[in-house]
This record gives structure tokens, C-alpha cells and sequence, in this order.
């Protein structure tokens, strides 16, 4: 067992560290939810901008795809290759027909005629008819119950025939008599293809409502971001400046100045301090001096990072005082909120809309996961230090005769040598006689 | 226009002020009315409650918009617990009127002071920056550059939970493995919403209005998806861009107001300078200084180690010594105090950090696409994978040492075999 206030800090420091992950994760698990659903089939909204929208910024002037179809003509489309499919499909039948001698009486025959007159030249854009042709038509028994008369004698539509037939048909209007033959329920119309974001994403257009607040609401970030100065502003600076100053002179709060965020924002600095001086120190040591004068450079600097570091260590006395005197309250609840908190080193925290471009997923990715691997490296850090200085003096103060000494010599392996990851083995080296 | 010129002309008189104010209130999350400041200047009962409300906000901002969703907007906690906040916060960023901590806990009074507490909050930095940084609306698919991003935009932390009693190691044990565990599922969770993400940024290319973004991003598309949610969104976009516009008038007209807030500061009776005696409590800073002093005492140690035996050396060696010795240790000198103040800027000033930072929207462009403005992926790519590599060099050198430590100790008890598992 861990005593209890060792216990109880470093509980509170891993569970810290699993609730910033667990954040993380909820937080991405949230637009995951959104992004997977987007991706799936769903009905779009009909929005006011599926009409052309006027203006300079609408889509026309992109240049992929060429040319984007309304949804209306789509699904005029759509119906239209129905019926001429269906009417080969009724040629087809009739040459099967025909080849068992005729056997049964035909009806009424004009949408095969009506289709083959229409043979005029393509208008409309491939990409929609290449979607168009590949929904498959239902195969059915109906081949032999609807029969068609008037066929040209001994011409069986080939496969090109029906692509052109279909491709030229476009052009115009369905004959009637297309729509007054009883269709047979196996080639009723389908229902419109669902909408996914792979196939029609692309035909999506923003709201005008949208698209003005959006870029007047970039305009003004802009406007809000530019550090530009003015001579009102520097006035205002000013003003702000004796305020304070004003207000300071006239408290009640015996005026030794540091508040707990400020020896906060110290201690990181201090921080930041040590760990380049260390650098410093380590790169010192691992030169090898080739003459008198380097030597005497490496003395000067290690010289130099001792008296550094005493001043940092002074600077902490000066703080562990103000943190002492002060009476400094934490808030209620335990902790500062971390919004407060400032970047280190960055006190601007304006947004201003500025991008991040990407060249493909897995570039994406990349980035990503470095982030993540910084900030995982950063925390695990922090608590390789947090653990380096409860876990230790443990160590060094228990009985090393008595029987938890090297189940917990092996514990603090792993946990600051491995990363909790391996575990050494220790074994007792007995004697040989 | 012409009526905005016009109150120019007339400086610091009638319109000026209200104009400010009114534009400070409509910029402030949930600002009170304009009646209430000049209320509060006479330090009226009645505009106490809206203030201290006011400084709630302010001091305890509410998570990003994309979270508050899911979390159905907390209910804001009581009056009383509100007034305790704001004291707190405005004590631990060493705000330094006494009379605020005086006043009455349950929130009926001191509008006066509250005025004075938030001028002061907002002389003493970017506070309307911040705060609709904070509330922004987010249109575009982000990754957050820095950690403070993801931190800040987490809102208030849940109070810290400790353990109830002493652990067994076992039990720290457990917590890291499952602290590695989460990562590794963050890891994969992150790729997948990347690969989404470039999904959806390639499905809808070429569809969105600007043309420097290019296609939607994930809230945008679900605005076709989602008319309810469509319209909340450009509701929030409006009124953010009203927020944005008050912001500006501010910025022309602040003057006024601090001219004013001399006046209100005139106002007040001076403070006795006395120290009000508070119950001491340890401080969240005080634990975190500890442990920086510590690391700064053993590398003092080393340091001392390492630089006084190559003194005793060099002494011992140059015993006689010609004047142009001399001038080359002096150059010496020199070079050594220029490199280590190099060095103590780059802490102080925070040069050896440089990292990109702030959110930007994410926007997909093939590689052969010409530039326009915006961070390149790859650039970025480069200063993590520098910072990824220190990082793993630090963390490297940490578990040496404690290595070192741990074959010190175990030398307290010889005939043991220390067998290192494979891998290392």
C-alpha cells in the first residue's frame, strides 16, 4: 500500500489525465456520429437554392462538373429511361414471341415505333446518363405477356441499338402512347434513387440566407482580427492603463502584487526554464572539447546554467512567499477553470477565419495523429515527472530487507522505466555453496 | 452614417455614451440593458443581480457551441453560489478591491463595485476578444493546432475526484494501463474521422459559394440534412454577427466609457489599507511549484557536479599565464554570456516554442493546386514531427535517469539479478 497522501495526489494526476482523454473522445465521438449519419442515405431538404440562385458567386462559374442538372430534370430523366427500357424490353419479347411461332395475340404496339422514331442527337450531359443506364431493369415474365405489333419485319434492337434508342429518346418528349400502355406492375416507375452524399453531394448548393451571413460573418472576424491601430485606440490603451493604475491606488489589498493565476503563468515559465537548461547542461557534457578553449567554453557555460538555475531557485522562494502570504483562495470547486489559462506565450486569443489545407486523407491523418502523439508525449511527461517525485522517496526510505521492498522496486520500473508497458525480472542470486 | 458623424462631432456628449454602453452590453454574452450600468454608477440595489450574473458569465464561460448541443445548455447554479464564483475568480486573478469581497452573499448588493470589477476585467485585457472567441460559431471542420484549443474549449472542469484512501501500486498500475488504453482508441477513433472527413470534403467539392473553401464542411452539410438544425445554426450566425458589429462600434467609441468609469471610480470612498485575514487553503499553484523546484534543485546538484571539478582542473592546469591568454578567455566570457542570455530570453519571451496556433478550417485542395493564403498540412506536419521528436529525446532522458536512480537504490541490496524485459 501506497501511503495516503502519495495515493491521493497521483489518483487525482492519472484520473486528471483519463478525464482529458475521456473528453477527447466524447468530443470525437460526437462528430464522428454526425459525419457517419452524413454519409449514409438521407433525403435532402429541397432548399431554396436547388432553383438558380442569382449573384456573382454561384455555381456556374466552378469549373467541375461542367454542367449540373436540376434535381427536377434528374427525375424527369430517370422516368423517361424507365420507359424506353421498358420498350426494348417489349422488342425483346416480341422476337422471343415471334421465335415460338406466335403463340399468343398481341394487343397494342405503338411504343416500340414511338421509340425508334426518336432518334435525335444527344443534348443532355453523359455523366447524368451514364448514372441513368446503369439502374438495371426487373426481368420479369411480362416479357410474354405484353407483345408488341408493328415491328419493323426481321430488325431486333442490338444492345447498341438500345443505347442510342435510349440516348436519342432524351431529346423528346414521351410519345402517348408510351403512357397510356397498361404497364404491367413489375415496371411501375421506382421510386427516385436515395440520395447519397458519393453520388449527388456535388449537386448540393448553400441557402442564399446562409451564404450572406456566412461571408458576412468572415468579413467581420476579419475586421475584428486585424491588429490595425488608430489613434482612438491608443487613447482608449491609455485610458484603460491609468484605470488600473487608479484603481490599484485606491485598494484596500496590501499592494506585494501576485495573484495565483500569475504565479501559475510564473511556474510554467519556471518550467520551461528548467527543461532548457537541462538541455543546455546535457549537450555541454556530451561535447567532447578538442582544445584548451573549448574546454574552457564548457566550463564558462555550465558555470553560467549554476548561476541560472540559482536564480530560478531564488525566483521560487519569491513565489513560494507570495503563495504563503497572500492567502490566496482557490476556487470553490477546487481548480481554476482552464479557460483562463493563456497559451504559453500567447496572450492573443482572437479567432480569425484562416485555413488549413490538405492534400489528401492521408495526409489528414498524418497530422492528426502527430497531434495526438504530441499531446499523449506531453502528458506522459508530466506524469513520468509527478510520479519520479512521490514515487522515489518511497523507495529510498522503505526497508529494503522487508517483503513489498521489490514488489515495488518492480512497479516503479514499469511504471517509469517502461511506461507501464514490461516488467523486469529480478531474481534472488543465491550463493553457490 | 451621417447621423454616426454627427455624434462624432458632438464628442463626449449625450449620444457618445450610450452608444458605448449599449454596444458593450450587446457584445457581452447576455449583457443586461443599458439602464443597468448607469444604475449601477449610483450603486443602485436593483441592478445588482444582473451584474453579478453578468460576471458569472464572464468569469465561467460556457462550453463551445458544438458541445452546449449535447449538454442541454446547464442550468445556471444559484445566486448565491454565482456571487461565490465571481468573488473566487476575481480573488485568485488578484483583483485588488477589498469592498467586493465584502458584500453580501446573497447578491443584493454592490452594483457599484460589480461596474468597477468588470471595467477592470476589461482594462486589464482582451476580454471581448476572448469571450466571442470562446462562443464562436463553428462552420468550418477544425483540428486544433495547440493543446490550450482543446482545453479551453472544454469549459469548467467537474471537481478533481482523489482517491478515498491509501492505493496499492497495483492500482496506478491499472490507471495507466488504462490511461494507454484510451489513447490508443482516441488514435483510432481520430483516423476514422479523417477519413470521413476527406470523404465528405470530396464528395461536395466545388459546391461551396466561397471559392477559397471550396466544398462544405460537416456543419454545412448537415444543414441540407437537417432544416431544424439549419435554421438554429444561421440564428446563432446572426446574432454572433450582430455581437461582431457591437464588438467594432466598441472598439470606436471605448473612450467614452473610460472617461465615464473615472468618474464612477471618482465615486467611491477610498479603501482603509488594511489585510482582511482569510482562511489559508493550499493552493492548486503551491503542488506544481514543488515539483518545478524540486527539478530545479537536482539540476542545480548536477550542475555543480559537473562545473566544479573542470574549475579545480583548469586552475590547476593554467598556472602561468601570457596576456594573450587572457584576451581569448575574455572573448570567451564574452561568447558564454551572449549564448546563455539567448537562452533565457527563449524562455522568458517563449521563442524556442513557436507553433502554430489558433483554429483554422480545414479545406482540401490538391496537391497541384496553385497556394492562396492558408497553412499548408505539410508544413505542419514538419513542426510536429520536430516537436514529436524533442518530446521522445525528453522522455527518453527522464526514464534514463530514473533508471540510474532505481540501480542506485537497488545497490541496498546486493545479490539480486536485475533481468531488463526484451525490447529496451
Amino acid at each position: 500500500m501506497l501511503p495516503a497522501d502519495c495515493s491521493r495526489r497521483l489518483v487525482a494526476e492519472l484520473r486528471d489525465a483519463l478525464d482529458a482523454c475521456a473528453e477527447r473522445q466524447q468530443q470525437l465521438e460526437r462528430s464522428l456520429r454526425v459525419s457517419r449519419r452524413l454519409l449514409r442515405t438521407w433525403e435532402p431538404v429541397e432548399t431554396p437554392a436547388a432553383e438558380p440562385a442569382p449573384g456573382p458567386e454561384t455555381n456556374e462559374e466552378v469549373p467541375s462538373p461542367a454542367c449540373t442538372p436540376s434535381r427536377q430534370e434528374l427525375k424527369e430523366l430517370e422516368l423517361l429511361t424507365q420507359a424506353l427500357e421498358k420498350a426494348v424490353r417489349v422488342r425483346k419479347g416480341m422476337s422471343k414471341a415471334r421465335e415460338r411461332h406466335e403463340a399468343l395475340s398481341l394487343k397494342s404496339g405503338d411504343a416500340a415505333t414511338s421509340a425508334t422514331t426518336a432518334s435525335a442527337p444527344s443534348r443532355a450531359s453523359s455523366q447524368v446518363w451514364s448514372r441513368a443506364s446503369e439502374t438495371k431493369p426487373p426481368r420479369g415474365a411480362h416479357q410474354t405477356t405484353v407483345p408488341a405489333r408493328g415491328l419493323p419485319e426481321g430488325r431486333l434492337p442490338s444492345v447498341g441499338d438500345r443505347t442510342r434508342m435510349a440516348r436519342g429518346a432524351r431529346a423528346t418528349k414521351p410519345g402517348p402512347g408510351l403512357r397510356d400502355q397498361q404497364i404491367p406492375p413489375s415496371a411501375a416507375p421506382q421510386a427516385p434513387e436515395a440520395f447519397t452524399l458519393k453520388e449527388k453531394g456535388i449537386l448540393l448548393k448553400l441557402p442564399m440566407a446562409y451564404r450572406k451571413a456566412a461571408s458576412q460573418n468572415s468579413r467581420l472576424w476579419a475586421q475584428f482580427s486585424s491588429t490595425q491601430t488608430s489613434d482612438s485606440r491608443d487613447a482608449a490603451t491609455t485610458a484603460k492603463t491609468q484605470f488600473l493604475q487608479k484603481m490599484k491606488m485606491m485598494s484596500g489589498w496590501p499592494g506585494s502584487g501576485l495573484s495565483a493565476a500569475e504565479v501559475e503563468a510564473e511556474v510554467g515559465l519556471l518550467r520551461k526554464a528548467c527543461s532548457l537548461l537541462r538541455w543546455q547542461m546535457e549537450e555541454e557534457l556530451s561535447a567532447d572539447p578538442a582544445d584548451w578553449m573549448q574546454e574552457y567554453h564548457c566550463l564558462l557555460t555550465l558555470e553560467g546554467l549554476q548561476a541560472i538555475t540559482g536564480q530560478c531557485l531564488h525566483r521560487v522562494q519569491e513565489l513560494r512567499a507570495a503563495v504563503a502570504g497572500q492567502q490566496l483562495r482557490p476556487w470553490p470547486e477546487g481548480r481554476c477553470p482552464r479557460a483562463s489559462m493563456p497559451c504559453e506565450g500567447r496572450t492573443d486569443s482572437s479567432w480569425s477565419p484562416q485555413l488549413l489545407l490538405y492534400s489528401s486523407t492521408k495526409e489528414l491523418q498524418t497530422l492528426a495523429a502527430l497531434r495526438l502523439r504530441v499531446a499523449m508525449l506531453e502528458q506522459q511527461i508530466h506524469l513520468e515527472k509527478v510520479l519520479m517525485a512521490e514515487l522515489f522517496p518511497l523507495v529510498s526510505t522503505r526497508d529494503p530487507q522487508g517483503p513489498s521492498w521489490l514488489v515495488l522496486c518492480r512497479a516503479v520500473h514499469s511504471l517509469l522505466c517502461e511506461g507501464g508497458e514490461r516488467f523486469l525480472t529480478i531474481l534472488q542470486d543465491e550463493p553457490a555453496d | 452614417m451621417g447621423r454616426r458623424r454627427l455624434r462624432g462631432h458632438r464628442g463626449d456628449a449625450v449620444g457618445a455614451l450610450p452608444e458605448a454602453i449599449a454596444a458593450l452590453s450587446q457584445t457581452l454574452p447576455a449583457g443586461p440593458s443599458p439602464e443597468i450600468f448607469r444604475r449601477a454608477k449610483f450603486d443602485r440595489p436593483e441592478a445588482a443581480p444582473a451584474l453579478w450574473q453578468l460576471l458569472f458569465r464572464v468569469l465561467s464561460p460556457l462550453p463551445a457551441d458544438g458541445a452546449s448541443a449535447s449538454r442541454a445548455s446547464p442550468a445556471s447554479p444559484a445566486l448565491e453560489a454565482q456571487v461565490h464564483l465571481v468573488k473566487s475568480a476575481l480573488r485568485s486573478q488578484g483583483y485588488p478591491r477589498r469592498a467586493l469581497a465584502q458584500l453580501p452573499e446573497d447578491g443584493s448588493q454592490g452594483s457599484r463595485e460589480l461596474l468597477l470589477a468588470l471595467a477592470w476585467l476589461l482594462a486589464r485585457g482582451p476580454l471581448l476578444e476572448q469571450l466571442l472567441a470562446q462562443t464562436r460559431v463553428r462552420l468550418g471542420d477544425e483540428i486544433p493546432l495547440c493543446e490550450c484549443e482543446t482545453l479551453a474549449s472544454a469549459g469548467p472542469l467537474p471537481p478533481r475526484r482523489e482517491a478515498d484512501g491509501p492505493v496499492d501500486i497495483r492500482h496506478l498500475q491499472w490507471l495507466m494501463g488504462k490511461l494507454r488504453f484510451q489513447w490508443r482508441k482516441l488514435i483510432t477513433s481520430q483516423q476514422e474521422q479523417c477519413a470521413l472527413l476527406g470523404k465528405i470534403h470530396s464528395y461536395t467539392r466545388g459546391c461551396h459559394s466561397d471559392r477559397s473553401l471550396g466544398h462544405l464542411s460537416v456543419a454545412e452539410t448537415e444543414l441540407f440534412r437537417d432544416p431544424e438544425g439549419g435554421r438554429q445554426l444561421l440564428q446563432r450566425l446572426e446574432s454572433e454577427n450582430v455581437r461582431l458589429e457591437a464588438a467594432l462600434v466598441w472598439r470606436r467609441q471605448e473612450l467614452v466609457f473610460w472617461k465615464w468609469m473615472d468618474t464612477v471610480l471618482g465615486a467611491c470612498p477610498l479603501e482603509a489599507s488594511q489585510p482582511t485575514l482569510l482562511p489559508r487553503t493550499p493552493t492548486v499553484g503551491a503542488s506544481e511549484l514543488e515539483l518545478v523546484a524540486r527539478e530545479l534543485q537536482a539540476l542545480h546538484e548536477e550542475l555543480r557536479g559537473a562545473a566544479e571539478p573542470r574549475r579545480v582542473a583548469w586552475e590547476a592546469r593554467a598556472g602561468g599565464r601570457g596576456p594573450e591568454r587572457t584576451a581569448v578567455q575574455r572573448a570567451s566570457q564574452e561568447a558564454v554570456g551572449r549564448e546563455l542570455a539567448a537562452l533565457q530570453r527563449a524562455w522568458e519571451q517563449g521563442e524556442a516554442l513557436a507553433q502554430p496556433h489558433g483554429p483554422r478550417r480545414l479545406v482540401k485542395r490538391d496537391a497541384g493546386a496553385s497556394g492562396g493564403p492558408g497553412l499548408r498540412a505539410a508544413e505542419l506536419i514538419g513542426v510536429l514531427r520536430s516537436r514529436e521528436t524533442c518530446l521522445e529525446a525528453v522522455l527518453g532522458r527522464l526514464q534514463t535517469r530514473c533508471w540510474q536512480e532505481l540501480t542506485r537504490l537497488a545497490g541496498a541490496r546486493p545479490g539480486l539479478l536485475w533481468i531488463l524485459p526484451p525490447g529496451r
